[in-house]
This record gives structure tokens, sequence and C-alpha cells, in this order.
């Protein structure tokens, strides 16, 4: 009974099994599709594709040390390629692919699990001082317990139930790289089986934290590369996890959201993996096929790059960077003051677990029998039979089953938001200072209308108590959480209040301060930032006058 | 993919449905036809015709009709619907208990769900576990698909394989399939294109040529193409069978209930008078409340589905109604942006 039982994550007694898996795979496919197509030298243009895209990385890149290597690598692996024959060719193909998948793949250890969960907490004090020693003589955060300063909430037993019954895939929002270190823990202290973590390589970065990455199983995604051998041997990695009944994790959105919204659209590759492993399940009459999607929120009440975010979001088209390394999360000063801060307040930070799925979206019951929209249980091989009768793969159909599942999980995402006090104080802010200023666009309010602007005590608590009003409506109807602060009876004052002490405990300038009885607005950015948090569910119609 | 020659099943024993079945029935399918009346559906097996609706047509040997809509599942996966827009719903949740996920359901009612505007293909999704859904839609009158006369459709879905099945079960040397990847916008065109015919028939009451009615096609066409784009559809959908190409033959043809409607309008009858002598509402009038409330709620342009509401639904005369049509400010043919309404 308890996590015995369970998978432990890909480490390094098993990686090299998993690793040659996916090479066979990802090269018979590639040589299967070059046969169809009757093109000889199709994987010619697999390798080609791989050092066009490298080369132009590399371009970009510059010097650095890890892209040179990179390239070394790839030209002594594909020297005299167009002169190598098919054989040659594939053992090239192989070559690559093995260095990609060894990239990829986990490092689990059960020793370092063990230590990093349970002193998580003061191991991220320790990471975090072991880079910047100052911090140990200058600062003496007192990270009282995390067990009552992260709320987690949702069916926790049901979900353990599921990851008996079947392979579960926790798929959570993304808006900070903290997600990782929260989730990680937090999976762990609720009695969840240890996830094969899907992380982005910039959390790898800190050679400490990436110790830690490593040791609590996560595999690493590296968005900065894009040819479609990388992207393919990902997903193949992603499938043999889960086909071997390893329970995993990724963030769908496949990057935190800069806007400070939750997801609208989601990364469909790695997503529509749950569905093939599923059908391949079945055709190898594995004894228990299911694979389960479990949804789960994380809801902060100060987010720690959201200036960086939101202003990378801001950014003229174009401009925008689709990974960021610089931010607030390469400077352990502000993630300790972010920590202390957050941990010694209530309502600071919440996770809620959504309710689990089946790969094409469905709802599942207790026994992780799939339903559909009457409650009716269903039979999901028949979703993926062909004609014949016989269960098999169909690109097509699957990408459009995984779209289904995509929309599943955003409506999911926004049920089981948790409205905090910044929220809704950023959004009754934000909209108000909209209403005043009509038919204005963003920049211009951002940038000249809203600095400095004052906005009474006074009417800023009625707009707040509008937006919670509305809240409580939602929540009876199921459409969306409220975190401690936003409770029937909880006067907008209180909100205000609140909202306005974490506004102003970490970021580089106040959200808004208070002068008089008035509030000012200080950051625009950040608190569009924090409004954006509240789109998706009709408020803004609250403050627009009659139309 | 090798194409299976597959059974049918058929929902909808009137005129269409019967065309249907017997399109199934020519391109080699075993086909099972459903009907609520039992005493109808055994006059078929015992007859070989569809008394009611083509007495003049003997039906295939391998056509059955049954009442019993857990059969009709039981007999295919592959299940084609002709029933009309009222009752859908009604008809979908009790097929719901009966069908599963690999069963393909392609509707081929051109109307809206008239409370709640909503298209067939999402009452399904609603009522029936069905996932794999498809629509039928194209310039296809059932006496002519009787007669084997040349023609063609669309079946469009979002997967290929609805297409696929679809295309292999009705296609024949006298009938061909196109694909479609928009069942949104082709669903929107059946509905739109009803309420176009109702014009089509007060131009033909009020005794008017060809070239009114050019102008209404072309110009309904239009109107139906602004409000498919501005609900997601694909541009094309309208330039093809479910868009010009039903518009043509439904505006062509005087037999059908919504063209009987115009006329009447054309004459100054009034909706309620129109309705209690004919004994089933044309899908152009409800379609029409519809569309008019889509429009308005979206601030798209459609003067001529305006015109039709405001006839049926306001009492507008036929003459103040021509005359806002007639002298609305010119645009461009290919302004399609205009919100104003």
């Amino acid at each position: 009974m308890g996590k015995q039982e369970w998978r432990l994550p890909v480490s390094e007694h098993d990686r090299d099994v998993i690793i040659e898996d996916v090479v066979r795979r990802v090269v018979e496919e590639k040589v299967r599709e070059a046969e169809r197509a009757g093109d000889a030298a199709a994987l010619e243009h697999v390798i080609n594709d791989v050092l066009y895209h490298e080369k132009l990385r590399a371009r970009s890149a510059g010097d650095s040390h890890d892209m040179q290597r990179e390239m070394a690598f790839l030209s002594s692996t594909t020297r005299r390629l167009s002169q190598a024959d098919f054989a040659g060719k594939r053992v090239m193909l192989e070559k690559l692919t093995r260095h990609y998948a060894d990239d990829i793949a986990g490092h689990f250890s059960p020793r370092i699990f063990d230590f990093s969960t349970r002193l998580l907490p003061v191991g991220l004090e320790a990471v975090f001082s072991a880079s910047s020693p100052a911090f140990l003589f200058n600062s003496s955060p007192n990270i009282s317990d995390l067990q009552s300063r992260i709320v987690i909430r949702g069916d926790i037993e049901r979900i353990k139930e599921l990851a008996r019954l079947g392979t579960i895939v926790v798929t959570p929002t993304h808006c900070s790289n903290m997600d990782s270190l929260v989730v990680g823990w937090a999976l762990n202290d609720v009695g969840l089986p240890p996830l094969n973590y899907g992380a982005g390589k910039n959390l790898f970065v800190n050679k400490i934290l990436a110790f830690f990455m490593n040791g609590l199983g996560a595999y690493k995604v590296d968005r900065r590369i894009k040819h479609e051998l990388y992207k393919d041997t990902l997903k193949m990695y992603s499938l043999a996890l889960l086909e071997d009944g390893r329970h995993s994790l990724f963030f769908p959105g496949g990057t935190r959201s800069r806007s400070g919204a939750l997801e609208k659209k989601l990364k469909m590759g790695l997503l529509g993996t749950g569905l093939s492993a599923y059908v391949n399940n079945l055709i190898n009459e594995k004894p228990k096929p299911n694979i389960y999607y479990v949804p789960l929120t994380i809801n902060y009440a100060i987010v720690l790059e959201a200036e960086t975010l939101i202003d990378d979001y801001l950014k003229e088209v174009g401009k925008s960077r689709y990974i960021i390394v610089d931010d607030e999360f390469s400077k352990p000063a502000k993630i300790i003051k972010l920590l202390t801060n957050l941990l010694n307040m209530e309502s600071s930070m919440s996770l809620q677990f959504g309710e689990p799925m089946d790969p094409l979206g469905n709802l599942v019951d207790e026994d992780g029998v799939s339903l559909d929209s009457k409650g009716r249980k269903l039979d999901i091989r028949k979703y993926v039979t062909g004609a014949d009768g016989n269960v098999r793969h169909d690109a097509a159909r699957d990408m459009e089953y995984t779209r289904e599942l995509a929309e599943g999980i955003v409506a999911s995402f926004h049920r089981n938001a948790v409205v905090l006090s910044t929220h809704v104080a950023g959004f009754a802010l934000f909209e108000m200072l909209k209403a005043a200023n009509p038919g204005i666009d963003l920049y211009r309010l951002l940038r000249f209308e809203g600095e400095g602007r004052l906005i009474s005590v006074a009417d800023a608590v009625a707009g707040i108590e509008r937006v919670i009003s509305r809240l409580l409506e939602l929540n009876a109807a199921g459409k969306v959480k409220l975190g401690g602060s936003v409770r029937p009876g909880e006067c907008g004052r209180e909100v205000l209040y609140k909202a306005m002490n974490f506004f102003g405990m970490y970021h580089t300038k106040p959200v808004v301060v208070r002068k008089g009885d008035s509030v000012k607005l200080v950051d625009l950015n950040l608190l569009y930032y924090y409004h954006n948090r509240l789109t998706g569910w009709g408020l803004e119609e609250l403050f627009r006058g009659d139309d | 993919m090798e194409p299976i020659r597959e059974s049918v099943s058929v929902i909808g024993g009137g005129s269409w449905g019967t065309a249907i079945a017997q399109l199934a029935a020519d391109a080699g399918a075993d086909v099972l036809m459903w009907m609520r009346d039992a005493a109808k559906a055994e006059a078929i097996n015992a007859t070989r015709r569809n008394e009611t609706y083509w007495p003049q047509f003997e039906l295939g040997e391998n056509i059955r009709a049954t009442s019993d809509l857990e059969e009709l599942a039981g007999h295919a996966k592959l299940i084609f619907s002709a029933a009309p827009s009222h009752g859908f719903r009604d008809i979908a949740r009790e097929l719901g208990s009966f069908i599963g996920g690999d069963h393909i359901l392609i509707h081929g009612t051109k109307g809206l769900e008239p409370d709640t505007q909503k298209r067939m293909s999402e009452i399904i999704k609603e009522e029936t576990p069905a996932k794999r859904i498809g629509v039928l839609c194209g310039p296809n009158i059932a006496e002519e698909t009787m007669q084997r006369q040349p023609a063609a459709t669309v079946v469009a879905s979002k997967y290929p394989e609805v297409v696929e099945r679809a295309q292999a079960a009705l296609a024949s040397p006298s009938f061909r399939v196109y694909g479609s990847r928009d069942p949104l916008g082709v669903e929107y065109a059946g509905a739109l294109k009803n309420v176009v015919a109702i014009c089509a028939g007060i131009v033909s009451g009020l005794g008017m040529g060809s070239n009114t009615l050019a102008m209404l096609i072309t110009r309904g066409a239009a109107e139906m193409r602004r409000f498919g784009i501005r609900m997601g559809a694909m541009d094309v959908t309208f330039s093809g069978l479910a868009g010009i190409g039903d518009l043509i033959v439904t505006c062509s043809s005087s037999l059908s209930r919504n063209h009987r409607v115009g006329v009447r309008l054309s004459g100054g009858e009034k909706l309620d008078d129109i309705i209690s002598d004919m004994k089933r509402v044309a899908e152009g009038v409800k379609a029409a409340k519809s569309i008019y409330e889509i429009a308005r709620r979206n601030k798209i342009d459609m003067p001529i589905v305006w015109g039709v509401y405001a006839m049926l639904y306001e009492g507008a005369g036929v003459d103040e109604v021509k005359h806002i049509l007639m002298t609305r400010p010119s645009i461009y043919e290919e302004d399609y942006s205009r919100t104003d309404r």
C-alpha cells in the first residue's frame, strides 16, 4: 500500500533502456516514412533539417560554449552526409536521435528525491544561499511551515486511485518558474506518486537547482530547438513513458503566461501523446491501458517574474521573447524575498486540482470509467476503432480528439482558477481606469493616462465589491473557485487592503500605494498583469456603462 | 486506406431520408431506415415503396425499414440523419443511449434549433456520445435524386475519416460527394439559404424576373458569406455546393415550402395566416428568427434576412421592405466588413 506500488520516474538505472527504445522507434518511423514515400533521400532531408535549424540557432546564440559544443558534435556526426549510403545515413540519424534522447531523459534518484521533498523549503534556502553566500548572513528568512501556507484543494484520493488504475498526466497552469518547485513539493506532500516531469531547460541553468530538478525526476524540454527530429524525439519519449505506466507532468501551455491570463491555447504535440499511448496500449493489450489527465491550477497572490513577463508581453509585435532566461528567477535574492513574504501570509498560494479526464476530454468517474455529457458510461475504445472494428491510429482523427481535450483542459482551468485578493483588486482598479478613459488604446492608457492616477478608496472598494458579488455568483454556479480572502461577508475594503499589502511587499515598485483617502496607481504594467488573471468570465461588463 | 463496403442506417422516412437511403443502396450498401411510425415501416418492407412520399419509385431490395431506434444503431456504424430541426434534439437524445464512440453520425438538417439557435452538430454533441460527426448539404432536390439525375453534395467534418466513409457509402456514377473541412460553415449555409429562399418566393410572387432573382441570389450569397466568416466559417464554403449551389436550386424551385411562404407574403398575407394552413412550418420561417437574432447580437449586416424577418415577425409590408433594400447606400461588391445593423 502507499508509494511503493507506484513506478518511480526514469533513473540512471533504467534510462538507457528507455533511450534505446525511443531511438529505435523514432528512426524506424523515419525509415518507414522514407520507404512509403519512395524517397531515397528522405533520411538526408531529416538530417539537413536538423543542421539547418541548428545553424540558424547558432547564429543568434552567439559564442556560447554549449552551442559550440553542439555544433561540433553535429558536424562530426554528419560528416560526408551526401556521400553516405542509406545504411550510413541511418546510423547518423540514430546518433543524432540518441544525442537528443540522452539530453531529454531524466535522472531520478530516490535518495535525492527523499532529501529534496523533505527539506525543500530549507533546501531552497540552502540552494540560493550557496550561490549567494551574502544571504546567509544578511537575511534569515523565516520560512514557516509550508503546509499551512500553500493551500492544496481537490479530490486527491480520487487522483491517487486513478494512478493505481492507469497512468496519470498532471497538466498545470504555468505562470512562474516557481511552479515547478511548488508543484513538485506539493504533489509529494499530498501523497501523490513522484512524476516524470517535463521541465523547461531554463530550470537547469543554475547547477544546484539542476541537481534538484534531476533528482526530482524531471526530463528536459529544450524549447530553443526547433527542428522536427527533436520534437519527434521528445514526443516519443513522453509516449514511451506513458506506455510504460510512468505518471507524468508537463505544462500544456508550453511556456509561462506572459500576460498573466490563464492559458487559452495549448501546445498539442505533447498533449496528444496520451491518446497515442492509449491506442498503443490497446493494440498491445496492456492490462491497464488508460491514461488520465489531471488539470491543476496554480494560483499566486504575487508572481515572481511578473515585471519581466508583462514587459515582454507588451513589447511590440515581433520583439517578444519566447524563452526568457535572465528574469527574476535567475536572481536568488528575489526568490528568497518573495518566498519569505508569500509563506508568511495567508491566501498567498493556492493549488486546485480539476476533475480528471480521459485523452478525449471526457470526465471520468471514481472507477476511471469515462462519462459522456449526459453522464452515461462510455467505452472509449470505440472512439479509436476504425470501420473494420479494429483499434487503429488515425493522425487526423486523433489530432481532433486532442483538440477537444485541450478545450476541456482550458475550460477546467477556468472553472478551477482560485481568485485571490490581488486578482480582484487588480481587475477592479484597471477596469475603473479604463472606464474613466473610454476609447483610449491600451498602450496610451498604460504609459500616459494611468500613472499617478488617483482613485478614491470609496470608489475602489465599490468597484471591488461589484466584482466580488459577481464572483460569488460564478462560484455558486461552479464556474470559478475563490481564495481565502474572497468570501461572502468579506467586505471590499479588507480585500483592497490585503491586495495593497501584497502589491507593496515584493515588486520593485509597489503596484499601487495609499495616498490619503485615495489609491494611487504606481506601476500600471503590473496592475494590468494582475488584472488579466480575471479575463475570461465576462467580468468586464461590470464596468461598462449602458451599451 | 482501403474503403470498406459498410452497412448504412438512415434516420427519417420522409422524402429526403428515403432519397439518402436509395443513394446508399445504389452504391451497394445494406440500408436500414428508421421512422417513428411502425405502420409506415411495415408498409415499406411489404410493398418496397414509400407510398406517402415516393409512390412512383420502387425502392432497392437492400433497403429495409424499422421503427426501432436501437435496431437502427445496431445495424450500422454509419448513420445518416434527415430528421427536421424541430424534434431533432429528442431523436438525438433517444439515439444517444444506443450509440457509442465508434458510430459516425452525419446529419442533413438545414436549420437551427429555434430557442437556442444551436447547430445540429452541437445538439448531437450534447445529447449523444458521438464525436465523429459530419454534415451533409448541397443542391439536392429529393425528387431529382430519386430520379438518379447526376448531382453532387458536400459532406463536411473535422474528421477526414467521416468524409471518406460517407463518400464510400454514397458516391456512384450519378452522385458525387465532395469533402469539406468546415462543418460550421456548411451548417450555417444550410440554414441561411432557406431564408433567402423565402425572399425568392416573394420575388416570384411579385412577378419579377431573372434580373431580380439573380441579384437576390448573388447578394444573398454575399450576406451568407459575411455571416459565416464572422461566425468562424471558411470563406470558400459559400461559393461551394452548400452555399451558392444550394441557393441556386432552392431559389429556382417553386415547389419548396419556403417558396410558397414567400409568394404568400408578397400577396400581403401575415405569418399567422400562412402558418395556420400549412401542414409543416417552412424551415426558413424559423431560421429567419434565429439568424436575425444572432446577426443582431454580433452586429452583422444582413439586409435580406432582416427584410424577411421584418415581414414575418414585425408585420412589415412588402413595398416598404423592397424600398428600404433597394435604396441602401451603395457599396463595393467586395466590402464584406460592414457591421452596421
